[in-house]
């Protein structure tokens, strides 16, 4: 998946060299960037989940649980200093978990800071204590995407949908999002085809017109082919004793060495609100 | 017609979608532990057919009968007879995008035995049995997309056979395999025809026919356009030709070679 | 529009996972009622779908790109139970893998996006289509429209998010503690993205897929076109009648919001609109915040902020909404009174239809 990512990439890059294929077909190329993006996201964070860490070794429910207490802490403070100490304590787990700054900073820090940053700038100016909220708006989204972050880069997708269990979603909606999951990557493959084939169909600049025209028709022909493609899985779901009703195995037993992680989370959670009051 | 028992008896079956006849007209007997191929080129109706055994499909007209019973959409409205035909007659759907509906490689070798309500134990030691010996033990937490096609395959088959069916229907089991992965699957379904096993397999693939095989049902626009031995049917280059299963100038050009080594139809009509 | 963790109060963000939970209750019965065992594939598949569509650069008028939400299309083709949970799971896969919008705020992405957008963009298409032929250029009409006004109203909906956070929450100095922006400056700021770019976005994605599937594939349109196809057809949507019980608590929520604006009154005296526009105050902050000098322009380049929020900057707010009780009552009566209209008026003309269709007309 990984190569054929990359490969696919350099390809990309070399065509993008050709400026007047670029202007043929903007949509369809920055389409297939997006998608691109990520697959190769999912790659990496996938390949960060099987690695060996501190938080790779946690139950995925434990896990879950106890960053989302941590979560809950950061919204919750009315103070920025116990905001700091929860991101300090993200990064230390970070750090422990084999992640790289780096990764996270790329994909994490840059863009919430841009985005927050640039939400939160003008409010310096209008509002009165601006500085200060927009401190707050920053440091608590930085924080929050940290820990998402941690969690994501740690734990198998379809481990984290699972542990939704834990939450108490319920059994057909865990199913309903580890097949959303599944098909995702089956959906962006279709699509990365289509838009490949439309590439190397398409000579020449198109107006805006047919551009969009083209848009709508691939995403028309994704729905199409989605539609079909959901009736042939429920005969195949059918055929395997299928019967409308979810099941889901239950996980193993929690071990005490989780039971210790989630106290720790929900201590060290408890403790931030506390001085967050 | 012998002395064995039936598994499937079709007679005159037909299936109408929408304005297309899929199945014009089908008249079957599939006995126990028999290895029987559906032989016919993209659009003869051999993959309704197949969907028709698995009890997917109903025929609008004509009747399909199981061990003596007749599968009626009637039937599968009590959980218990829809429980019993499924963990004993199983499909692997030709696309792997169909047949893998979940998460992980271990989800979808659970999926049949949870949704029987097996308990929890026999699942996970049956789950665990079956991961080994197809050799997928460790593609255990792997998610589909990143499987190869010949893992794919072999994960699709094992979880049909978790719950140890005694009718295995395949779909083009080695379509858009490499050579290496599809000798491996043909390797695998040759062990599986222990002679309790009923086996029906859809393809175009004239080797897969001769190599696995035991009978030949040549299907051609929804009809049965012959039976009998593989051997005899693929040496029928008249017949095949016409069912658009080789090309005209594949079998004036080869004919020495059809009997021993039928070429594959790899294209699509 | 995803809003992200740290914008909205935790009680906000209670509030509107209580307010969108019945919503996905609800709409999981409607459609297991009617699809049975293909209700898991069904919306599994589409929401995997939409969060592809989510992805898709669109091209639009006058040279710019905008992503749409593809909420509309979704509620064409499965009706709005079927939108709404396809729609909410896409967001929470976005949310809880992909780091898009927060976590705490998947309850209130899915209610402004997936259920207020789809119930919007249901009530729009089937308002305007009325019983128009499946190939008409009216339904194409109608899509286009349904999207602009899905997505407008979402934004409105996150907007008034915003907006009472600073009203209701701040620390023991003053300062907001989550969004900072009030209603005045909140409402333009994002609507002026939605109404130019994130609208249109969704609008061309909306007609140009309806335009399209009219050619290829007109059997996913029956579902919604009661009256204008030839019945027989495998219909997907669980159809007007038995979504009602979602319009209703959805009427009924809304018209209970200037309620809430009553109870949360006393939190308006904290706050003065005058502190920001009045030039000594403003002098102040820049000092305290050591004279940074005010900036030019938003940031560029980051393209999701096109869609999001246009620079906040009060020049943009409409004069009437300067005074804060009114701007938040009228925009909250807006939106409240967009749905609640186009329910009533879809309510009489389904009424109508039924009425026609029972006297064999």
């Amino acid at each position: 998946m990984d190569e054929r990512a990359h490969s696919r990439a350099g390809g990309d890059r070399k065509l993008m060299a050709s400026r007047s294929a670029r202007r043929a077909s903007a949509f369809v190329e920055k389409s297939i960037h997006s998608l691109l993006e990520t697959a190769d996201y999912a790659a990496r964070a996938e390949r960060r989940a099987e690695s060996r860490g501190l938080l790779q070794r946690l139950d995925p429910r434990s896990k879950l649980v106890g960053i989302l207490l941590l979560i809950f802490a950061v919204v919750f403070s009315r103070a920025l200093w116990p905001i700091a100490l929860v991101f300090a304590a993200a990064v230390a787990l970070a750090l422990g978990s084999g992640i790289r700054l780096r990764a996270v900073a790329v994909s994490i820090w840059i863009p919430a800071l841009l985005f927050t940053g640039a939400i939160a700038l003008p409010s310096v100016f209008v509002v009165e204590h601006g500085g200060r909220s927009a401190a707050f708006l920053v440091s608590r989204s930085l924080t929050c995407a940290t820990l998402s972050a941690l969690l994501v880069f740690s734990t198998p997708w379809p481990a984290l949908l699972k542990a939704l269990r834990a939450l108490r979603v319920p059994a057909i909606a865990v199913a309903m999002l580890g097949m959303t999951y599944r098909y995702l990557f089956s959906i962006l493959d279709i699509a990365r085809d289509m838009m490949e084939s439309r590439r190397s169909r398409t000579v020449g600049a198109l107006s805006g017109a047919e551009q969009r025209r083209i848009a709508a028709a691939s995403a028309g022909v994704l729905l199409s082919r989605s539609v079909q493609l959901s009736r042939e899985v429920h005969l195949a779901m059918l055929s395997r004793g299928y019967r409308g009703e979810a099941f889901t195995l239950e996980e193993r037993r929690m071990r005490p060495r989780d039971w210790t992680s989630l106290a720790l989370f929900a201590g060290f959670a408890a403790l931030v609100t506390g001085f967050g009051r | 017609m012998s002395a064995t028992a039936a598994v499937f008896e079709l007679q005159q079956v037909r299936y109408r979608y929408q304005e297309l006849t899929a199945l014009d007209g089908i008249d079957l007997r599939i006995e126990q532990g028999s290895r029987n191929v559906l032989l016919g080129a993209n659009g003869s109706g051999k993959s309704t057919l197949l969907r028709i055994l698995d009890a997917l499909y109903f025929p609008s007209s004509g009747s399909v009968r199981f061990h003596g019973r007749e599968l009626t959409p009637k039937l599968f409205e009590s959980d218990e007879n829809a429980f019993d035909f499924r963990r004993r007659v199983g499909l692997v759907f030709q696309s792997p995008d169909v047949q893998l509906f979940n998460p992980t490689v271990f989800d979808e070798i659970a999926f049949g035995p949870l949704q029987l309500r097996w308990e929890r134990e026999q699942i996970l030691s049956r789950v665990n049995t079956v991961l080994d010996r197809f050799e997928i033990a460790h593609l255990r937490d792997r998610p589909p997309h990143r499987l190869s096609g010949g893992e794919k395959k072999r994960v699709a088959i094992a979880s049909v056979l978790v719950l140890d069916p005694e009718v295995l229907l395949l779909d083009e089991p080695t379509a858009a395999l490499d050579p290496r992965s599809e000798s491996q699957i043909i390797n695998l379904l040759a062990s599986l025809g222990d002679g309790r096993r009923t086996v029906v397999i859809a393809t175009h693939d004239l080797n897969l026919a001769v190599d696995i095989g035991d009978r030949c049902v040549l299907l051609e626009r929804g009809r049965v356009a012959a039976e009998g031995d593989p051997r005899e049917i693929v040496r029928d280059t008249e017949l095949l030709g016409r069912v658009n299963l080789i090309h005209e100038h594949l079998h004036r050009h080869a004919s020495g070679l059809v009997h021993s080594h039928p070429h594959r139809h790899p294209h699509e009509h | 529009m995803h809003i992200p963790d740290g914008y909205l109060s935790p009680s906000t963000c209670a509030a509107m996972y209580g307010v969108s939970t019945p919503f996905w209750y609800g709409a999981l019965q409607r459609m297991k009622r009617t699809l049975h065992t293909q209700t898991t594939p069904l919306l599994a598949v589409f929401s995997a779908l939409s969060f592809i569509v989510m992805m898709f650069n669109l091209p639009l008028p006058g040279g710019t790109t905008g992503h749409a939400v593809g909420v509309s299309i979704a509620a064409i083709v499965l009706g709005p139970a079927g939108a709404i949970l396809s729609i909410s799971m896409a967001l929470v896969i976005q949310a809880l893998l992909f780091g898009d919008g927060g976590i705490t705020a998947i309850g209130a992405n899915c209610f402004n996006m997936a259920i207020a957008g789809a119930l919007v963009a249901y009530a729009a298409y089937r308002l305007i289509a009325g019983r128009a032929a499946l190939t008409s250029r009216r339904r194409v009409i109608a899509a286009g429209v349904a999207g602009y006004l899905a997505i407008n109203v979402s934004a409105l909906l996150a907007a008034i998010e915003f907006g009472i956070q600073p009203m209701l929450f701040h620390d023991a100095a003053g300062a907001p503690l989550y969004a900072p922006y009030p209603l005045h400056i909140a409402i333009p700021a994002m609507m002026i993205g939605h109404l130019t770019i994130a609208g249109v976005a969704e609008m061309v994605l909306t007609a140009g897929v309806l335009a399209y599937l009219q050619k290829a594939d007109p059997g996913l349109l029956e579902g919604t076109a009661p009256g204008a196809a030839p019945s027989g057809a495998e219909s997907i949507d669980p159809g007007w009648r038995r979504t009602r019980p979602l319009w209703i608590t959805l009427g009924v929520l809304l018209a209970l919001t200037p309620v809430g604006i009553v109870a949360a009154g006393s939190a308006w005296g904290e706050w003065s609109p005058a502190d920001f526009s009045n030039a000594a105050s403003r002098r102040q902050i820049a000092r305290a915040s050591g004279s940074v000098a005010p900036p030019v322009a938003a940031p560029s380049g980051l393209r999701r902020l096109a869609d999001f929020w246009t620079s906040p900057m009060p020049r943009y707010s409409a004069p009437f909404l300067r005074s804060p009780a009114f701007g938040y009552l009228l925009s909250a009566m807006a939106g409240t009174g967009v749905i609640i209209l186009s329910c009533v008026l879809f309510s009489w003309m389904s009424g109508r239809t039924r009425a026609r269709a029972a006297t064999g007309s």
